[in-house]
């Protein structure tokens, strides 16, 4: 039993050895967070260079197959470790705490997932190498994808393994949580009185561990298909291109709310906390939620409008979409109601919070058309579509996730980040931002396609790429200035107690950084225990 | 009024319905926002903790479960009916096969004459100033006549990976896959050029696979059809340019 090895010395004291063979959920948390924040500015720094190379028309300094390869670091990496990577850094830290918990169900399971995400991670920069970059963007759609070589697919292999040591890291994580929740609660807490963020997470893992195999099973017939010559998707023996579009995006529909669902986790526990207020119509809040994970599993054409489906599919799955959209309104609703007669302190979780709230909405009124085939018609592939996810992964669930960094900081590190800096960041990023999408979304509606390297010098595109480009910059400074403030305050912020913010919720009655048993007593919560039910100290 | 392209026309109906609903949803949203941010703050001494009394509602949460369904609901049947309008392509159409290769369209028109659209023969870097990149310099890349006022009905497929077929005036896209022929179709009612581009990631030239409509008179059109003005057939280099050795083959 290693994790009785090092007692009494918090998270942070510990040596690499310690680090390297850890089963403890918060370090192993910790190591997500820094793995996917890295990433995260790697592919950021990726975005500014085809920014740049966008911000005129004609090649500038890249070579199309260069931004190929930017292009799909930037989209898997943005996807594979950031938004759906960091959920596994907050949840590895916080649901033992909410739950009460010592750690979770499977430890050395918890390790092994961690240390296949960084064998995925090690994959992903071997791409860097010449000759090793890969051009199937993150959707590898065959056949260009099961095609090899520069013009094309680039090293389909890499593309392959990235899928698998991901995939695999996300059903260890997967099967870890949901156990960890249903088995290891303190007595007194259930399904009704769980924490918001603990409701998304678990069915955001409900829904990898459903539809990561069928995502992995596409990518290993891509496998075969391009190397050992197998004629799954292979049109000229008898394949169906279409079939791997099929298998790919029923995982990948339903994965883009394993993205935002621990993101609206995140959103509820900051409302309620500082609107200083129980959370509004908490039970519609989690019918909503799981109502969201099931549906979103009957979707998926909406990807394919395009494609060469028969069109009564697409006319279901536009019924089905759109559906999606009540229980995500209800969500909305009720984050609005919460603030109705609340005692809101704007501390920069807050901010980041409603800013997440208000710029979701966005993101989800311009999905509701591209899930109108009619509509969808004029703008598939276009930056209508770049435009919508980047309201909702750029801003919806980046804030959150930034808001969440503030949030649980003190109770990670024990010590207050910058409070100035982090306003400040807020502003900057917000303001960035949506110079950066809003722009998107216009000049979809006026034709530029996606995935372009170049374009013609039409000038409303050459006014609206120049916007996004100096948006991008603006966006970048912001995010920089949000990681000095947490960085500062890790290293000479205020020390804080166990519970800054006056939370009702598990994790704050512990002290800052949590000891590593996290409760030395199984904790007793009083009946009827609300985790969004501000109290009074 | 005639309406510049179709079947954009119908695509603007729906778009104006969407966009009044979106501000309207986003104004009811924002608003009331913004105004508890405002006038909900926390005050020391006089209002340090939220109301507890209002931890749900069951009429309000129904009320937003109710309304967004019915505009959903709507949305989604309109969109049906306007979608089936615009997947039926006028009788009269004109039947042109559309051949996408990596990286270009060869246009095959019913009497047989083939016009080769491609900026892109390779994968050598295309050393071309900004404006030339996107120009039509009549070697690989020629105009496609298109005539106003007729409907034109498009058979797509693909010689290699998946492209996609996008009018940029009609507001209409159309993967081209191989092994399968899918349709569209558009219609233009003014004389002048018109973007084509391709819309699915297509490899290196993805961004230069691009074509040039020429919409003409009809009877200019016909005229050009049967071989009579400058601009004529390139059946032969489309076989060069494309590699092909059996272009009606492939379309079928
Ligand atoms: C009301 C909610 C939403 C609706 C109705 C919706 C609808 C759609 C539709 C129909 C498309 C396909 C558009 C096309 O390719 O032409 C799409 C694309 C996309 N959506 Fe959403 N969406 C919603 C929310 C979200 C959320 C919450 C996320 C992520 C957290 C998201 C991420 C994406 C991504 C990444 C794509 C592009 C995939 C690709 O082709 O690379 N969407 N959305
Ligand atoms: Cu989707
Ligand atoms: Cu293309």
């Amino acid at each position: 039993m290693r994790e009785a090895v090092h007692v009494e010395r918090p998270w942070f004291s510990a040596s690499l050895w310690e680090w390297i063979f850890t089963t403890d959920h918060k370090k192993i948390g910790i190591m997500y967070g820094v793995t996917s924040t890295l990433f995260f500015v790697i592919a950021g720094l990726m975005a500014l260079g085809m920014r740049l190379e966008l911000f005129s028309p004609g090649g500038q300094y890249m070579k199309p197959e260069t931004y190929n390869y930017f292009l799909t670091v930037h989209g898997t990496v943005i996807l594979l470790w950031w938004a759906i990577g960091i959920w596994s850094s907050f949840a590895n830290f916080l649901i033992p705490l909410m739950i009460g918990a010592r750690d979770v169900a499977f430890p050395r399971l918890n390790a092994l997932g961690y240390w296949m995400f960084f064998a995925a991670s090690v994959i992903a920069l071997l791409t860097f190498i010449p000759g090793n970059h890969i051009m199937t963007m993150w959707t590898g759609y065959p056949p260009l994808a099961a095609k090899e070589g520069v013009g094309f697919a680039g090293t389909t292999a890499l593309f392959v393994f990235i899928w698998h040591l991901t995939g695999f890291a996300s059903i260890a994580g997967a099967v870890n949580f949901i156990t960890t929740v249903i088995r290891m609660r303190a007595p007194g807490i259930g399904f009704w009185n769980l924490n918001l963020f603990i409701h998304g997470v678990i069915a955001a893992n409900v829904i990898q561990l459903l539809g990561v195999p069928s995502v992995a099973g596409a990518v290993t017939m891509l496998f075969l298909d391009t190397y050992l010559k197998t004629s799954f998707f292979d049109p000229t023996k008898g394949g169906d291109p279409l079939l791997y579009q099929n298998l790919f995006w029923f995982y990948s529909h339903p994965a883009v709310y394993v993205m935002v669902l621990p993101a609206f986790g995140i959103i509820s526990e900051i409302v309620s906390t500082f609107a200083r207020k129980p959370i509004f119509g908490y039970k519609s809040m989690v019918v909503a939620i799981w109502a969201i994970a099931v549906v979103g599993f009957t979707v998926w054409t909406h990807h394919m409008f395009v494609s060469g489906i028969p069109d009564w599919v697409k006319i279901l799955m536009s019924y089905t979409t759109l559906l999606i959209a009540v229980p995500t309104g209800i969500k909305i609703f009720n984050w609005v109601a919460t603030l109705y007669r609340a005692a809101i302190v704007y501390r920069t979780p807050m901010l980041y919070a409603l800013g997440a709230i208000l710029m979701f909405l966005i993101g989800g009124l311009t999905g509701i058309p591209l899930g109108i085939p009619a509509f969808d018609i004029a703008v598939h592939d276009s930056y209508f579509v770049v435009g919508h996810f980047h309201y909702v992964l750029g801003m919806a669930v980046t804030l959150s996730a930034f808001g969440g960094f503030f949030y649980w900081w003190p109770k990670v590190t024990g010590r207050m980040y910058s409070e100035g800096l982090g306003k400040l960041s807020f502003w900057i990023v917000l303001v960035g931002s949506n110079l950066l999408y809003f722009p998107q979304l216009v000049i979809g509606l006026l034709g530029m396609p996606r995935r372009y390297y170049d374009y013609p010098a039409i000038p409303e595109w050459v006014t609206l790429h120049q916007i996004q480009t100096y948006g991008a910059f603006i966006l970048a400074l912001g995010l920089l200035i949000a990681m000095v403030a947490l960085i500062k305050g890790a290293f000479s912020g205020e020390r804080v107690g166990p519970n800054p913010w006056e939370s009702n919720s598990l994790e704050w009655r512990i002290p800052s950084p949590p000891p590593p048993q996290n409760f030395d007593t199984p904790p007793k919560v009083e009946e009827n225990f609300c985790p969004h039910g501000y109290r009074k100290l | 009024m005639e309406v510049l392209a179709r079947p954009y026309d119908l695509w603007e109906g729906i778009y104006k319905i969407w966009l009044v609903i979106t501000v309207i949803i986003y104004a009811a949203v924002a608003i009331p926002s913004l105004i508890f941010m405002v006038k909900y703050r926390y005050k020391p001494g006089e209002r340090e903790v939220g109301d507890h009394e209002h931890e749900g509602h069951w009429g309000l949460e129904a009320l937003w479960t109710i309304i967004p369904l019915i505009i959903v609901l709507y949305l989604a049947t309109h969109g049906f009916a306007i979608f089936t309008q615009m997947r039926k392509p006028p009788e009269n159409a004109l039947e042109l096969r559309v051949t996408a290769f990596s990286w270009g369209w060869i246009f095959q028109y019913p009497n047989g004459k083939t016009v080769v659209a491609s900026a892109i023969r390779d994968t050598e870097d295309k050393k071309c100033k900004p404006e030339e990149c996107y120009g039509v310099d009549g070697v690989f890349q020629h105009y496609v006549y298109i005539p106003a006022g007729v409907p034109v009905k498009v058979l797509l497929t693909s010689q290699d990976v998946i492209h996609s077929f996008y009018v940029r005036a009609a507001g209409v896209t159309q993967d081209a896959v191989p092994g399968r022929t899918t349709y569209t179709w558009f219609q233009i009612n003014e004389p002048g050029e018109y973007w084509v581009f391709c819309r699915e990631y297509c490899g290196q030239w993805h961004s230069r696979m691009f074509a040039k409509l020429k919409v003409v008179p009809k009877e200019e059109f016909e005229r050009w059809l049967r071989g009579e003005t400058a601009d004529g057939g390139h059946e032969s280099e489309a076989r060069k340019v494309a590699n092909i050795t059996e272009v009606r083959e492939v379309v079928r």
